[in-house]
């Protein structure tokens, strides 16, 4: 079976398991607005809201809801030793690498899906102004994160690391991931700050790329029975 | 002084202190005194050959993460760990002189300046290293994601740097010194990093100890049962 | 019946491989967190061989299963299964073994056929849903194919976890306690499924803390104790109380 086949399997595996209950992306939903909630009260109920910054708030709340995702995900291949059984199957382990890196990221995207429309209610934010760069540069950020995240929660999963550290983990290593794209937000629809556009998606990608081949290749390393 | 057998390791450090007792005297006598800002900005003798060797240690725990997960050698870890500790503590020197410098030349202690908000990053990234490792019990185990953790940490350097390149800057960039100034520098920069060696060296010493003292022996489980080894098998 | 095109080509690719011996090991030793598990394990297991694996708790069975599955890499000594380097786990080699461990390996939010089929998939096996159906009514579960595991018992939740592993009808059946925590009828099912394959020339090596059924349903007893192996001898030279004594009680 090919290492592309196999990832399809495994990730269609992952999310009929979620359709099962919704147990993941229920607790990562309530999790997301309960952090966009949050932030809204502490940056003032009455005033105009935080204007653009209120795409670096929907982010900062998609991360810390993808973080609880790549755990969940994990930790259904800890019950029962299921991971024992991937691991014995025929196939690369960069397929099942690849496999919980989409099922996290297809998550992820169904986090955004729900609570963006309630930050642009809140926040009463525009996002008419570039709704499509606004989804390239959560997609970009999202790629990069998820693929950090999906290599430590592997390792999260088989140290008996106690549950809040994966995103001790995972954040400093992204942060630059976070922060170049909060910054594209922000020149995005902030027209004050709109000089750092261009440059900035191309070293998104470049983040992704590299993120992506360094958590692959790592990823055999850090998964065992 | 020192007993003759470790003869070498207090000759470096002896050195190493002779060496920096130098480089005071010739930052208090010797360096010219900076026109615009005055005596503070002497702090960028210790600022930037501790920022440099920042990098090294940096380093050092990307060799000893490389080794660990290719040889599997607990040494190789002790190393990466030693090399995190003083990182993370030249990462803390770097952070201080740089806030003392900022508030001396752009009246904050602290500025989103691409450079500052690098150090910060940088500082994160080794300080948690040293914090997950503790809660992963398995010595094995905890070598090995910290190896990993070593590794990816390395790769993101470059990067944090190029993402904190789209934030307005305000940092002096280009080093423009007459004379004096570069002999003062060379002056701090080879105490500075034989320190940074022998703190590494020490570390490791003690990190492999700390280790030792942790994994009691196997027990030996005497055998008098001897295989029964028959003719034929089934 | 249990035998498939795939093993029946598995069969044939044996013969041409010149009969390499379904284990071969030489010396082989694993340490787990500093803690040496097993120590200079030397075996041969020839193909079709009916092995069990005897021992007290902690004696090293779980752990030589998972060495032998691929699961596991030893820290010293050579392993080859069917003449392939047992180190170097590739896909050729995984494709050959099925491990039943300790724990069931199933997904409990997956109904049975889902599971089957899931990982009959993985295995490329040519007509997934096909063989896990065939399976479940091979192992008296049809019927419950759509019940999620979770709503098994454990008896029925065991014999899923034997078909998983029989799933891509491999020539060596790996199997760690397999009858512990089975009431009689689930007993008696698995045991004429094992007798089946055996008697279908699949290699079958089972560890279990049952002296007497381990010498009814093998041909061979390897005892381990302390990671060491203390007895190997063939079942019928052996009687249950020379086995437990030799284990060390417990076993």
């Amino acid at each position: 079976m090919n290492t592309l086949r196999a990832s399809l399997l495994l990730a269609a595996k992952d999310l009929r398991i979620e359709r099962r209950g919704y147990q993941t992306l229920g607790l990562v939903i309530v999790l997301g607005v309960l952090i966009v909630v949050v932030l809204a009260m502490a940056l003032g109920t009455g005033g105009a809201g935080p204007g653009p910054g209120a795409a670096a708030i929907l982010w900062v709340a998609y991360l810390f809801g993808g973080t609880l995702c790549f755990e969940k995900t994990m930790a259904v291949e800890r019950q029962d030793d299921a991971l024992a059984g991937l691991l014995l199957a025929p196939i690369e382990r960069g397929a099942v690498f690849a496999g919980k890196l989409l099922a996290n990221l297809t998550l992820m995207f169904c986090l955004a899906a729900v609570i963006t429309p309630v930050g642009i209610l809140l926040f009463h934010f525009d996002l008419s102004a570039a709704p499509v760069r606004y989804a390239l540069i959560t997609t970009l950020g999202m790629i990069g994160f998820a693929a950090i995240g999906t290599l430590f929660a592997a390792a999260a999963a088989s140290s008996r690391l106690q549950g809040g550290l994966l995103a001790m983990l995972v954040f400093p290593l992204t942060l630059p991931v976070v922060l170049t794209s909060t910054q594209l937000m922000l020149a995005t629809f902030d027209p004050a700050r709109a000089q750092s556009g261009a440059a900035g998606l191309s070293i998104l990608v470049a983040f992704d790329v590299i993120f992506l081949a360094a958590s692959w290749l790592a990823f055999d390393l850090l998964i065992e029975p | 002084m020192f007993p003759p057998r470790h003869g070498l390791i207090p000759m470096f450090w002896t050195i190493t202190l002779l060496l920096l007792a130098l480089a005071g005297g010739l930052l208090a006598v010797y360096a010219p005194t900076e026109a615009t800002m005055g005596e503070v900005q002497k702090i960028f003798y210790l600022h930037l050959p501790v920022a440099l060797n920042m990098f090294l240690a940096c380093s050092v725990v990307f060799v000893g993460s490389v080794g660990y997960a290719w040889q599997r050698r607990p040494a190789w870890d002790d190393l990466a760990q030693a090399g995190a500790q003083v990182a993370v503590l030249l990462c803390s020197v770097t952070l201080i002189t740089g806030m003392i410098w900022g508030r001396s030349a752009w009246g904050h202690w602290w500025t989103w300046s691409p450079r500052l908000t690098f150090s910060l990053m940088l500082w994160l990234l080794y300080v948690v290293y040293l914090m997950i490792r503790p809660s992963i019990e398995s010595p094995q185990r905890r070598a090995l994601v910290s190896a990993v953790y070593g590794m990816v940490a390395f790769v993101d350097v470059p990067l944090v740097y190029l993402s904190t390149k789209l934030l307005p800057d305000i940092h002096p960039s280009g080093v423009d010194l007459d004379p004096a100034m570069w002999v003062t520098l060379i002056a701090w920069s080879i105490p500075i990093t034989m320190l940074t060696a022998g703190l590494i060296h020490a570390r490791f010493a003690l990190n492999g100890a700390v280790r030792g003292a942790a994994t009691t022996e196997p027990p030996v489980i005497p055998t008098d049962h001897r295989p029964r080894m028959p003719e034929a098998h089934a | 019946m249990l035998i498939s095109a795939q093993q029946a080509e598995f069969t044939a690719e044996r013969a041409a491989a010149g009969a390499a011996p379904a284990v071969s090991a030489d010396g082989l030793g694993c340490t787990i967190d500093g803690r040496r598990v097993l120590s200079g394990i030397s075996l041969e297991i020839p193909v079709g061989a009916a092995v069990s694996l005897l021992g007290a708790n902690g004696a090293g069975k779980s752990t030589l299963l998972r060495l032998l599955s691929t699961l596991v890499a030893p820290t010293d000594g050579r392993l080859r299964l069917f003449g392939f380097d047992g180190s170097r786990a590739t896909a050729a080699l995984r494709a050959r073994i099925g491990l039943v461990g300790h724990q069931s390996m199933l997904y409990r939010d997956l109904s049975l056929l889902e599971n089957l089929e899931f990982f009959g998939k993985l295995y490329g096996v040519p007509a997934p849903r096909e063989r896990a159906m065939h399976l479940i009514t091979r192992l008296g579960l049809a019927g419950r194919e759509h019940d999620p595991v979770r709503a098994l018992s454990r008896g029925m939740t065991q014999r899923v976890a034997v078909a998983r592993a029989l799933v891509h009808s491999p020539p060596l059946l790996l199997a760690d306690e397999p009858f512990s925590g089975l009431d009689a009828s689930s007993a008696a099912a698995l045991e004429e499924l094992f007798e089946a394959l055996r008697s279908g020339g699949t290699t079958i090596i089972m560890a279990s803390h049952d002296v007497a059924q381990s010498l009814r349903l093998s041909r061979r007893i390897i005892a381990l104790r302390a990671g060491r192996v203390v007895l190997d001898a063939p079942s019928c030279s052996l009687d249950a109380e020379e086995v437990l004594e030799t284990t060390g009680g417990g076993g």
